[in-house]
């Protein structure tokens, strides 16, 4: 391998919960700072830039909220900015940390953030602002019936039924379980998830994540530091990006320009993380994947774009078979995933983390045994900007 | 430690008050881009990211990257944000080049004014439990700023006033009939009408390019980025001391050191610097080691900084003439960047071969950058 890499050597999350009135916004923060770097084992002077992973400010209650949290991250006088891509912050901000380290101007970049969306108020009525404030607000349109419109179009093409949706959420909770880190932790059967409360047909409660507060953060260094300084690390072999459009309407319809069923621009963006990481055959290759799924019917086409299965829908099948439980053929979300914990701004860069730490073998009760290769995705905006990596030992 | 590649800047368009209300935001944006693009030489289809920066409360948009992706040209292409400042939206742009991983970037950043109250959108950017209440906006930063700088320094008043005027002065040579505040008495005190102008509706946007692309392309001006940093100051006012700007000065050495500058006040022939108000551009000037604080009057008074002195700064007339909040420090990157391929316009310089840009923003100029650019390659 060459000696550019970009290496995470350390990694730091908070137990994810509903409420935390014992953290104001910036303790939170730090919470996750600390925790990374007592992991990388740094003094914060080997800090030489810092990323900032913060999603809508309304969250928080405060515009541009980052500024806030300048001490949290010990960015005094440090180069600084801010990444916001919605749902995908988590991850752009960790390929922007990437991005300062292979530009070769920095050795050590941290990247952290924070969100308390349990104490928010109603979440739904913030994502609301999202869209066009004369087409599609007044409908209204939130993050939860955006995608039970995938959902019933997902069925459609697919045959996906919500009992399909509900085996989601039972793996899921059941590999959350096994992390305490997870927010909803509590193990549920099929019936349970169908039982539970229509929130927007087909999309239960039980298949919904919850609004989770919490903080993350990472270390990343450059090969020649982690060399230099005998450290241990894993790698991020592969970044990328995409779009698509921000109008549901262009979705849907007889001529959508990105069938609103399936995650075209998510596809996309693995194509370009598994072109830079060298991953031909990701169903053959990929040994654990962590994929930003916020309700469960997104699992599916989420483990699609990334093409862990041969064809557009056959993910349904190989759920059924069980085949991305922990111990599976390739276990998918074996933290719980999105859909056990959603604290916004950090949520896609805890799927680098959890994907990180597989490949480490450092993820506890919920590793992967043997994995060696990983992904993770995140998904921002109304199922709109999309960030994927690669992940190697 | 130096870029992987060196960028440098093939396109740019500045539109610094746009003044006609016939364009939706999202029209506005596009045409921006567009102008960006076509100044380059490119099309889309040559664009292989895009970052693009604008403020969520003066959008009135949860995430304002969504509405921007389209008409930015961001759909099926790498798209990110800074909503932190516009200038940073260049700063990643410029480091993905950097990395060899993309060719080109295209950076955009916009400001609106249709907000009913700028000064209430800044304020909810306080903590809301000591300073929301007092009520603080940016300008009334600015203002504390400036007091704090006229107490530890008492000529600084006078410097600032002649600053302001060689900026109006910039401003007209500049631009057909810049507005001029008349109105009587201070804003904030210290902050009279003529140092500051009202906020406008602008945007701004810069295609960077890395040596291979410009190579294939034949592309002749272009300007190099040979130097580039950024800092932030702490989180409270008052854990800051005023009177200075320590973040500036730390963005400055690093930007100094990439490109190999040691004696910043003879580098470079022209300057364009953020001044929110005149106070802002008397510390960037101690900050970038262009002009010491005892020799601010002296310098301001006597023509050094203006056309035809030692170094002009704020040939564009500054964030006095024109003033869309958000993007006024990717505005001064781009005014730099032009002068260096001879496109400035109006105020152009002629034969700038190295200029300095200062990008500041936030409460009393909380983020601070600065970037060297250059019609060489290397400094």
């Amino acid at each position: 391998m060459s000696g550019d890499r970009v290496g995470i050597i350390g990694i730091g999350q908070s137990e994810f919960c509903s409420r935390r009135d014992d953290a104001s916004y910036p303790e939170l923060v730090r919470e996750g700072v600390v925790r990374a770097m007592q992991d990388a084992n740094l003094d914060f002077d080997a800090i030489e830039a810092v990323v900032y992973s913060l999603s809508p400010d309304a969250m928080i209650g405060i515009g541009n909220a980052e500024r806030l949290g300048v001490d949290a991250v010990g960015g005094r006088n440090k180069p600084f900015l801010r990444i916001n891509n919605g749902g995908a912050t988590g991850i752009s901000a960790v390929a922007a940390a990437y991005y300062h380290v292979a530009s070769g101007m920095f050795d050590v970049v941290l990247t952290a953030g924070a969100d308390k969306i349990g104490e928010c108020g109603d979440s739904q009525t913030i994502l609301n602002k999202i869209w066009d404030p004369s087409y599609e607000r007044p409908l209204p349109l939130g993050t939860i019936n955006m995608l039970a419109m995938s959902a019933v179009r997902y069925m459609q093409r697919y045959g996906m039924t919500e009992e399909d949706m509900a085996r989601v959420t039972v793996k899921n909770r059941r590999h959350a379980s096994l992390n305490p880190k997870a927010h909803l932790r509590r193990i549920v059967s099929i019936e349970d998830v169908l039982a539970s409360r229509l929130i927007s047909w087909p999309i239960k409660l039980m298949d919904c994540c919850p609004q989770s507060s919490g903080g993350a953060a990472m270390v990343l260094a450059s090969e020649k530091f982690i060399r230099g300084n005998h450290l241990d690390a894993v790698w991020i072999t592969g970044v990328g990006h995409s779009a698509e459009t921000y109008w549901m309407g262009d979705r849907m319809g007889n001529n959508p320009t990105a069938e609103h069923a399936d995650a075209y621009a998510l596809g996309r963006s693995f194509e370009k993380s598994y072109r830079m990481a060298g991953v031909t055959d990701p169903a053959r290759q990929v040994h654990v994947a962590e994929l930003y799924a916020p309700f469960s019917n997104t699992e599916f086409h989420s483990i699609d774009a990334a093409r862990l299965v041969s064809r557009p829908g056959e993910s349904v099948a190989r759920l059924r078979d069980g085949e991305f439980d922990i111990g599976g053929k390739i276990p998918v979300n074996p933290s719980g995933g999105t859909l056990c914990t959603n604290a916004i701004a950090v949520t896609a860069m805890a799927r680098v983390a959890e994907v990180a730490l597989q490949v480490w073998g450092r993820a506890g009760e919920h590793q992967v045994e043997g994995a060696r290769l990983g992904i993770a995705s995140g998904n921002g905006g109304d199922h709109q900007i999309f960030g994927t990596m690669v992940i190697e030992a | 430690m130096g870029m992987r590649v060196q960028p440098a800047v093939i396109g740019c368009t500045i539109r610094p008050v746009i003044a006609a209300r016939d364009r939706s935001l999202e029209e506005m944006i596009y045409d921006t881009a567009q102008l960006a693009l076509a100044d380059a030489g490119i099309t889309i289809e040559d664009v292989d990211g895009i970052v693009v920066a604008a403020n969520d409360q003066f959008d009135g948009r949860s995430i304002s990257v969504m509405m921007a992706s389209g008409p930015v040209g961001g759909v099926d292409r790498d798209i990110m944000s800074t909503p932190s400042a516009s200038e940073h939206a260049f700063i990643l742009g410029a480091l993905r080049v950097a990395t060899g991983q993309f060719r080109t970037q295209l950076v955009v950043s916009w400001s609106p004014t249709e907000t009913s109250s700028m000064a209430e959108a800044q304020r909810l950017g306080t903590d809301p439990y000591f300073h929301r209440g007092l009520p603080l906006d940016e300008l009334s930063a600015h203002a504390l700023q400036a007091s704090a700088v006229e107490r530890a320094e008492p000529r600084a008043r006078a410097a600032a006033e002649a600053v302001a005027e060689k900026n109006r002065a910039h401003g007209r040579a500049a631009w057909p009939n810049p507005p001029v505040q008349t109105q009587p008495g201070p804003l904030r005190w210290p902050i009279m009408p003529t140092m500051t102008t009202a906020p406008v509706t602008g945007s701004v946007a810069m295609v960077l390019a890395a040596p291979d692309f410009i190579a294939e392309r034949g592309l002749r001006d272009v300007a190099w980025l040979q130097g580039m940093g950024w800092a932030t100051e702490p989180s409270f006012l008052g854990d800051r001391d005023l009177t200075s700007a320590p973040a500036l000065a730390a963005a400055a050495r690093q930007a100094y050191a990439t490109a190999g500058i040691t004696d910043p006040a003879s580098a470079f022939d022209l300057a364009e610097v953020t001044d929110a108000t005149p106070y802002a551009e008397l510390l960037a000037y101690e900050a970038l080691s262009l002009c010491p604080r005892v020799d601010w009057q002296a310098q301001a008074t006597d023509g050094s900084l203006a056309r035809g002195g030692r170094l002009p700064v704020n040939l564009s007339g500054g964030v006095l003439t024109w003033n869309p909040v958000f993007c006024t420090g990717l505005i001064r990157v781009a005014e730099v960047a032009n002068q260096i391929r001879g496109r400035a316009g109006a105020h152009q310089l002629p034969n700038v071969r190295r200029g300095l840009a200062h990008a500041g923003s936030g409460f009393a100029m909380q983020y601070q950058a600065a970037m060297v650019l250059g019609r060489e390659a290397r400094a």
